[in-house]
């Protein structure tokens, strides 16, 4: 078996030129569809981390009938003592409360209608990191006590042709079901990678925005968690649920299933992408070795006319096949093991899409990333595409009869 | 006793419009230790001939019994491992393996035999230097000389320790030099060993140094000479 292996691994340095195109293809084929897999699956971690760190956090608490048309109505109560419960389960990192009404945002200029979140700055800042996309002048995210502040997003606050510390009115229903309202002055303009949730969101503190709310004591309309491990949150949401059977608890693929969709979807494509590559790349291994055999026929009739039998003789093709590919496969995932590492790093900069990208919930920068196991994968399927792409070529020699093949020139 | 027996021996190609006879009804025997040539004309029939002795190719009718056994009857994957045992072939182009030196081309042989390792690189080396390329163990075939490559070729042919070897053309790419270094060897393993050689020639020096002597022409034996 080692002579075997000799000789197809030296066979494939016969034709040096041959085998380097074929190995250059490989290589490239698997850095085009490593390197676009890794892209695209670097903007859905992006979005999905950005949905998980600005809007849906990983677990939500509500009222069954809220998410409806968002009733200001529809809270749960004892928020207090049901967060105290839920801290006690294992995987959770942090818990905050929302009020969450749908309402209007004026100015002198524009009316907009937004969803005002109400939250506890101390708990909101341990769940989201919205805060952090407060630059230095841009103001802050409550750090400072200001009667009726308010945080809106730059976009918002362009749309509504405002700037910071200047004042917008907000005009909603409150728990009796009269309009009111009340004037709010900007303390901090944010901005996350998804422009039309930041027109779209304005936040207030619970402290002053209860009373004009006229919400009971220690009633809310949402609980956000976050956990350790996000992918844990099904089986943390279903405990959540058992315990308080009167509130609905969701993970974020039911919260928003366009981020579970994307999460699916991403390894499906990578799935396709690679098959295609891997496909394209196994017909030309099929062509390149028909060209070996029909070069070697006299070689091949004389060691099957010396004794190599058939099961032997398509071995060494096999592993010729084979081998060829993991070189390939082996340079082209160092390629793109170093590409995918380096621009993870520095990023891809897609600022002259921006506003398309970020109408639809994708950042500008994106860093590509792909997990190791996704290159085993690759690894494997190079391997059954080597064995695949080797059957026909090898067959078509184990056919050759030796005396015929012998009197080729 | 003979090592090889052909009965009425037929091969008939039948791919043209016209069915050509390639070996026509040929019958004979070779004994132990022959040094035999088969000549004749360009289309007589030789290749054909040596062919089916070595299970190469299947006769239309007859049977080539060797050692008793008639490999007519053999399947494909039985024919290979029979010729991987009992038949050692010289071929005109050398045809050694391009990528493997000159002493791995020899024990691959062996190693296909499943032979101990030990035996394997002792025979090895014995065989490469009774045809004088203890010098040439690590070379690859174009390394070396047309000469050079066919006493591998030689090797190669014994190192199985075959019942006898089939030689088609083997000086044929060979200077006079080469071909007499090349007889000298295979006459000298003859002699000394007692091995069995049969050669398809046209080469007159290989034909003087023969013991025996077939002629064919159209497929049949026209004459089969034993030279004292």
């Amino acid at each position: 078996m080692a002579m075997l292996f000799k000789i197809a691994w030296r066979n494939i340095w016969r034709s040096k030129l041959r085998s380097t195109v074929v190995i250059f293809a490989i290589a490239s084929g698997l850095v085009g569809g490593l390197g676009a897999s890794a892209w695209m699956n670097g903007m859905a971690k992006q979005r999905v981390k950005n949905s998980f760190d600005f809007q849906i956090a990983n677990i939500q608490l509500h009222n069954p009938n809220f998410a409806v048309n968002l009733d200001v109505k529809k809270t749960i109560d004892s928020v207090n003592q049901k967060i105290a419960v839920i801290k006690k389960i294992n995987g959770i990192k942090a818990v905050t409360e929302r009020l969450k009404i749908s309402g209007m945002a004026s100015t002198a200029n524009k009316n907009l209608g937004v969803t005002i979140i109400g939250v506890n700055p101390k708990s909101e800042k341990e769940v989201f990191t919205l805060y952090k996309t407060i630059d230095a002048v841009s103001g802050n995210f409550f750090d400072t006590q200001t009667k009726n502040g308010i945080v809106i997003s730059k976009a918002l606050a362009k749309k509504l042709k405002v700037k910071l510390h200047a004042k917008i009115v907000l005009t909603f229903q409150d728990f009796n079901g009269e309009l009111t309202g009340a004037a709010y002055k900007i303390i901090g303009l944010f901005k996350t990678s998804d422009s039309n949730w930041d027109k779209s969101n304005v936040f207030v503190e619970n402290a002053n925005f209860r009373s004009v709310l006229g919400v009971p004591a220690n009633e809310y309309h949402e609980i956000d968690i976050t956990l350790n491990d996000y992918e844990q949150a099904p089986i943390i949401s279903k405990k959540i649920q058992q315990k308080f059977p009167a509130v609905l608890s969701e993970d974020w693929a039911q919260i928003d299933p366009y981020n579970s969709l994307l999460n699916n979807f991403m390894g499906v494509m990578m799935g396709v992408f690679m098959l295609i590559i891997l496909g394209a790349l196994g017909f030309g291994i099929v062509n390149t070795m028909l060209m070996v055999i029909l070069e070697r026929t006299k070689e091949l009739g004389m060691l099957m006319a010396i004794g190599l039998n058939k099961r032997k003789l398509f071995i060494v093709i096999m592993l010729e096949t084979t081998m060829l590919s993991l070189v390939g496969a082996f340079i082209g995932e160092l390629i793109s093991m170093f590409l995918i590492r380096y621009f993870g790093v520095v990023g891809i900069d897609l600022s002259s899409m921006q506003q398309g990208l970020e109408s639809v919930g994708y950042s500008a920068i994106t860093y590509p990333s792909l997990e190791f196991i996704r290159y085993v994968q690759i690894t494997i399927m190079v391997i059954i595409t080597g064995i695949l792409a080797s059957i026909y070529p090898a067959l078509k020699a184990l056919k050759l009869d030796p005396a015929e093949a012998l009197r080729t020139v | 006793m003979s090592v090889i027996k052909i009965s009425n021996l037929t091969k008939t190609y039948s791919e043209t419009q016209v069915p050509v006879h390639a070996v026509n009804g040929i019958s004979l025997t070779i004994e132990k230790g022959e040094f035999t040539a088969i000549v004749g004309p360009s289309g007589c029939g030789k290749t054909t001939l040596m062919n089916m002795i070595g299970g190469l190719e299947i006769p239309t009718s007859g049977s080539v019994e060797i050692n008793g056994l008639d490999i007519s009857k053999l399947k494909s994957n039985e024919l290979i491992n029979f010729r991987l045992h009992n038949i050692g072939f010289i071929f005109q182009s050398y045809n050694l393996i391009p990528v493997l030196t000159s002493k791995e081309n020899v024990s691959f042989i062996m190693q296909l035999q499943n032979r101990p390792k030990n035996e394997i690189e002792q025979r090895t080396i014995q065989l490469l230097q009774s045809v004088g390329l203890g010098d040439k163990l690590n070379s690859k075939p174009n390394q070396m000389s047309g000469g050079e490559q066919q006493r591998v070729a030689v090797a190669r042919a014994l190192a199985s320790k075959p019942k006898f070897v089939l030689a088609d053309e083997p000086t044929a790419n060979l200077d006079s030099k080469a071909t007499s270094q090349l007889l000298d060897i295979m006459k000298k393993l003859n002699e000394e060993e007692n091995i069995t050689f049969i050669f398809a020639t046209h080469d007159k020096r290989v034909v003087d140094k023969a013991r025996r002597i077939i002629t064919l022409e159209d497929g049949k034996v026209i004459s089969d000479k034993v030279i004292k």
